[in-house]
């Protein structure tokens, strides 16, 4: 490996810190490429641990959500059994394949009634642990051993009340063991206290790694948002780690003097601020966040590989809004669905509430900001004329994505 | 019939534009409104929105009454339009952004009550 002179290490101080990303341009091709997306799907997304829900989704014994995963060609049960335990099956009855639940869209809620699911095929009826239960004139099959015809089960574990699933019929790892230490950095985060969810979406006609990429570095921030945070014109980016495929950094805000708050927004966020429920809670953060505790921190990032950037506040950022995450799921090598989603403790009061709806909308406003690239980028990567792209240090998390992209799709 | 508590009589003009039950419906007016729209509502809202927070707060929140119910829509809907007032010059779009009506709200046609 080349020596890495002082000038490069101060130009690049974080990425010359983890010599094996490089410094040097990533390749386009796995922005754009259809035949590379066709193999994304095998050694990718049916071989990571992808996200699904969050625990507080599925409040109750008998709650399930339908996720639809186009890229794997399936959507899951995501389930609540009789004891409280989550558990994930292919939505596909075991008789003649027919889709157990129903679904409208890529996520479907509901609860079953008496903790069985039944076919509207031929009323086959599986229990919340997949176990198939009743089969109509089950005497009329050759010796049906109902054993052998559970649901088609996904491997299902959960992490500080995010529930991941893995496509794989059996994962080289398990969920902790594949977080490579982003667990440690990130649990005990107060993540179950923030009840309160608005989740928005859309589909990008772009790659999925284009949407993600843009919403995994602060060097946009200033430039894109100029209108809707035009507070965070200075910012400071740091605390970059790699953990593996995944990737973190925080952000910072140091105050700009003369910089006041719009009236509605200093009242409304003031309210929050001011609010015992709602109120900054640095000390809240696990310890490796925000390890000197400064006040201007704004949030950390951690970039989950392959497809979920979450982002941990404190409060102090937007006021009131504790955490939120976007994830990216591909339909086509040029499409994707994106989901933003932002977290609030519960309103206590109606001012709550209507204070919570201004600080939502002014962070919708903000992701209006960051998509309206994404779409244009990518048709204008398609044009081939960039074969390369140049990363700047604060990119360092794409190029930690790029990197490991690269060494799943050679496994 | 959407009617004010009466010492807020002042807001009438604005009830049947910016007071509805969900969040897709106020987004759909706010998509369509005109700078003075923007306007003439930031103006008559921001000098009482104390009043009226302090108002709605003697209410449990998802438990206001039939007669406060409008005024709390209308709050809601000036909570989500001021951006447009204090950030971008009353226009109803945020500049050079994505398509507002293809970002799809998840509790979007969930009434507050």
């Amino acid at each position: 490996m080349a020596v890495i002179s002082d000038d490069l290490k101060k130009a690049m101080p974080f990425t010359t810190r983890y010599p094996e990303l490089g410094t040097g341009p990533i390749d386009v091709a796995p922005l754009i490429d259809p035949d590379l997306f066709e193999i994304e799907r095998e050694k990718i997304f049916k071989k990571t641990w992808l996200y699904v829900a969050r625990t507080e989704e599925l409040p109750k014994p008998g709650d399930y959500k339908i996720r639809k995963i186009e890229v794997a060609s399936t959507s899951l049960i995501i389930v609540r059994d009789k004891d409280g335990k989550v558990n994930a099956f292919h939505n596909l009855c075991t008789h003649r394949g027919n889709k157990l639940i129903q679904e409208e869209g890529s996520q479907t809620f509901g609860s079953t009634g008496n903790h069985l699911m039944t076919c509207r095929f031929h009323a086959w009826s599986f229990s919340t642990d997949g176990k198939l239960h009743g089969v109509p004139r089950q005497e009329n099959f050759d010796n049906l051993d109902k054993n052998c015809l559970a649901l088609k089960s996904v491997h299902c574990e959960e992490w500080q009340g995010f529930i991941f699933i893995n496509l794989d019929k059996s994962p080289k790892q398990t969920l902790i063991e594949y977080l490579d230490g982003m667990d440690e950095q990130f649990s005990g985060y107060p993540y179950h206290e923030s009840t309160e969810r608005y989740q928005y979406s859309t589909v990008l006609n772009c790659n999925w790694k284009v949407a993600m990429y843009a919403f995994s570095e602060g060097y946009h921030v200033p430039t894109i948002h100029a209108a809707t945070l035009p507070s965070l014109a200075k910012i400071e980016q740091i605390e970059f780690q790699c953990f593996g495929p995944h990737s973190t950094s925080a952000l910072y805000v140091p105050p700009v003097a003369g910089m006041e708050p719009t009236p509605v927004t200093g009242n409304l966020g003031g309210r929050l601020v001011g609010s015992e429920q709602h109120k900054p809670q640095l000390d809240l953060l696990p310890e490796k966040m925000n390890p000197d505790r400064r006040s201007d921190f704004q949030f950390e990032f951690p970039v989950f590989f392959p497809n979920l950037v979450l982002h941990l506040g404190a409060g102090n950022g937007y006021p009131g809004m504790t955490y939120f995450h976007h994830q990216f799921w591909p339909i086509s090598v040029g499409q994707t669905l994106w989901e933003g989603t932002n977290y609030f403790k519960a309103p206590q009061t109606p001012s709550e509430r209507i204070a919570i709806a201004h600080i939502n909308a002014l962070h919708r406003n903000a992701w209006l900001e960051d998509t309206s690239t994404m779409e244009d980028t990518y048709a204008a990567l398609c044009s081939g004329a960039l074969e390369e792209m140049v990363l700047m240090d604060e990119e360092i998390m794409i190029r930690n994505t790029h990197k490991h992209w690269h060494d799943y799709m050679k496994a | 019939m959407k009617s004010l508590p009466e010492k807020f009589s002042s807001l009438g003009p604005f009830v049947d534009c910016w007071s509805h039950a969900t969040e897709l419906q106020r987004s759909q007016q706010r998509w369509t409104a005109g700078v003075k729209e923007f306007q003439s509502f930031y103006q008559a809202m921001l000098p009482i929105l104390d009043e009226v927070l302090d108002y709605l707060d003697q209410y449990e929140v998802g438990a206001i009454p039939d007669e406060a119910r409008a005024l709390y829509h209308l709050a809601l809907a000036f909570a989500e339009a001021a951006p447009h007032n204090e950030l971008y010059e009353c226009a109803n779009e945020v500049p050079n952004s994505f398509a507002a009506s293809r970002f799809i709200a998840a509790h979007g046609q969930i009434e507050d009550k």
